[in-house]
């Protein structure tokens, strides 16, 4: 078991009444799996992702719960503790990859911070690295993307750069939080076919946030449905899409669009 | 490239125009250089060939035709008031004007930079809102009083330097640098109060970006985030007021080297004016619109290292 979440609470104290946005979340991860979890937005799926990685705000805000990764609670480590695993054993990326990277600083620099940050490699490792991680992620050309900055490259190269930089230290856990929303929907095909072989190959688990149903279904291996901060129903992927057994997961799998032919 | 062609372009069009407006103004404003050179008590007579052999009779657009020209080559005159030429006069006071504005640059620049970054990153503190305090009351005083303040304090009370003393550059470089560092001090103090207030909000404006999160999740600590990633976006805005700070930091030294008693272009500025030795004034006014108009060019290069996506909005 890679990661377990155990009766996770999130309550925001930003306004006069608490807000609880997670509550009594539980959940597992295998190591190598792919789970998605699936809500409309306010669902609390965003919350959970960002709490597993560490980047929940720190002030106004209430937790419990645990997060064991490997073992370790993640929830209630020191902030130095935890920022040895975001950016070398847990990853993220994120929706909109056109704000996600720094515009003043080059897609190489970004594709290499984990690795300067997390391990002592030299300038031109870390370089040989990134190349090859944005080779891998499927980029054309990797020398010139490697220069450029994230205004000459689309939407797309993008979301790839973001993965590139995400795998390049070799993480176990890959969090990908709604990173295709942003994109038109042949890039999110090519975008989730890239995940499902880096998945395949490095080994990675992925955690796949979204609200698109269809999406979710191409690519975990079992699926977690949220509502208003609580776990409706959690199944392998086969049994929530052919199977289900709450109302509220029925209602939204009638509410894909089907395709008439 | 060509952008820069045309930058250089319209800044010569512009100390052109700025050329003639100064040229204009002194034939304007009222006072005879001639009378000025010899005094009340001479005669007509004396007056006319004096006009004479200064060109001073001679069509307006004539003189300032070829005073722009003798400017292009580097001649900037002679002197009315001493039998010296411009240059010469200015020459050497350069260097007092610039190496006080330089370190005021230096200074400003570097105690705002990691003021306004701890400042923001402390944002809504105690030691946030006091500094706020001191930097809006520090921000309220002209240099020229805090040189006063100064001098009172260090000089008269503390011993550390004797008010009113100068060692030439010439002389020993360092005892030079050493009588620059308070003027410098007052000159640099209320453009640091300025700096540190806009850089503090420009962080708390990028701190808020996404890529701010992004670079959380790679493992950085606040201060990493700070430095290396939020900084760089932060100093745009900053880039122009410090542009604009530096010009006007040559502007304020005038004024602050008569506070230190400082022989440098400010004092040469206020007698000329007054002797109406109009080719000393002239030529000064002309320097500062120099620095005005390189500091903006180098303001537009320094834009376009930080943040590339400007050069594709051309």
């Amino acid at each position: 078991m890679l990661l377990e979440v155990k009766d996770l609470t999130i309550e925001f104290h930003d306004h006069d009444r608490p807000e609880r946005v997670v509550e009594n979340v539980s959940f597992s991860l295998d190591r190598g799996g792919i789970l998605g979890i699936v809500g409309e937005s306010g669902s609390g799926k965003s919350m959970t992702a960002l709490a597993i990685a560490g980047l929940l705000p720190r002030k106004k805000l209430k937790k419990s719960g645990e997060i064991l990764f490997d073992g370790v609670d993640l929830l209630t480590l020191e902030r130095a503790k935890l920022r040895e695993y975001q950016g070398d054993e847990i990853s993220v990326i994120f929706q909109e990859p056109m704000t996600a990277l720094n515009p003043t600083m080059t897609i190489g620099k970004q594709v290499e911070e984990s690795l300067r940050i997390h391990r002592g490699l030299s300038r031109e490792e870390r370089k040989k690295q990134a190349l090859i991680w944005l080779d891998k992620v499927e980029m054309d050309d990797p020398e010139r993307v490697y220069e450029a900055y994230p205004h000459e490259l689309s939407g797309g190269m993008r979301q790839r750069v973001m993965i590139a930089a995400a795998m390049v230290s070799g993480p176990e856990l890959l969090i990908a939080d709604e990173p295709t929303t942003a994109l038109d929907v042949t890039v999110q095909a090519q975008i989730i076919d890239l995940l499902l072989k880096i998945n395949e190959k490095e080994k990675v688990s992925i955690l796949f946030i979204s609200h698109d149903l269809s999406l979710i279904r191409q690519i975990s291996h079992r699926v977690l449905v949220m509502q208003n901060g609580r776990i409706v129903e959690e199944g392998a992927v086969e049994q929530i899409f052919d199977d289900p057994k709450e109302d509220y997961t029925k209602q939204l799998l009638a509410a894909i669009p089907k395709v008439i032919l | 490239m060509k952008y820069y062609l045309k930058k250089i372009v319209s800044m010569l069009l512009t100390l052109l125009v700025v050329s003639f407006l100064v040229f204009a103004a002194f034939e304007i404003i009222p006072g005879d250089p001639a009378l000025a050179k010899l005094g009340a008590e001479a005669t007509e007579v004396r007056l006319a060939q004096m006009r004479e052999q200064m060109g001073l009779n001679r069509p307006f657009l004539v003189r300032y035709g070829s005073w722009v020209l003798d400017c292009l080559k580097g001649n900037f005159g002679n002197s009315y008031s001493y039998n010296q030429s411009v240059r010469s006069m200015i020459a050497d006071k350069i260097p007092i004007t610039i190496t006080m504005t330089i370190m005021a640059t230096i200074l400003t620049i570097g105690i705002s930079i990691p003021a306004g970054v701890s400042t923001a990153k402390h944002a809504g503190s105690r030691y946030d809102k006091g500094s706020y305090v001191v930097n809006q009351f520090v921000m309220a005083i002209p240099s020229f009083f805090l040189g006063i303040l100064m001098t009172f304090v260090f000089g008269l009370i503390l011993h550390w330097f004797t008010p009113g003393g100068y060692i030439s550059y010439k002389k020993d470089f360092r005892g030079f640098l050493g009588y620059m560092i308070l003027p410098s001090v007052a000159i640099a103090i209320p453009k640091c109060a300025m700096s540190i207030k806009l850089l503090r909000s420009a962080i708390l404006t990028e701190a808020d970006k996404d890529y701010v999160r992004t670079a959380y999740s790679r493992g950085n600590s606040t201060t990493q985030v700070l430095y290396g990633h939020v900084l760089k976006n932060a100093l745009i805005p900053l880039v122009t007021f410090w542009g604009m700070a530096v010009a006007d930091m040559v502007a304020g030294s005038i004024v602050v080297e008569q506070v230190f008693n400082i022989p440098g272009l400010g004092r040469i500025l206020l007698t000329s004016i007054s002797n109406r030795d109009y080719p000393v004034v002239e030529a000064i006014i002309l320097l500062v619109a120099v620095v005005v108009i390189v500091m903006n060019l180098l303001v537009d290069f320094l834009y376009r290292k930080i943040d590339h996506r400007i050069d594709r909005e051309e």
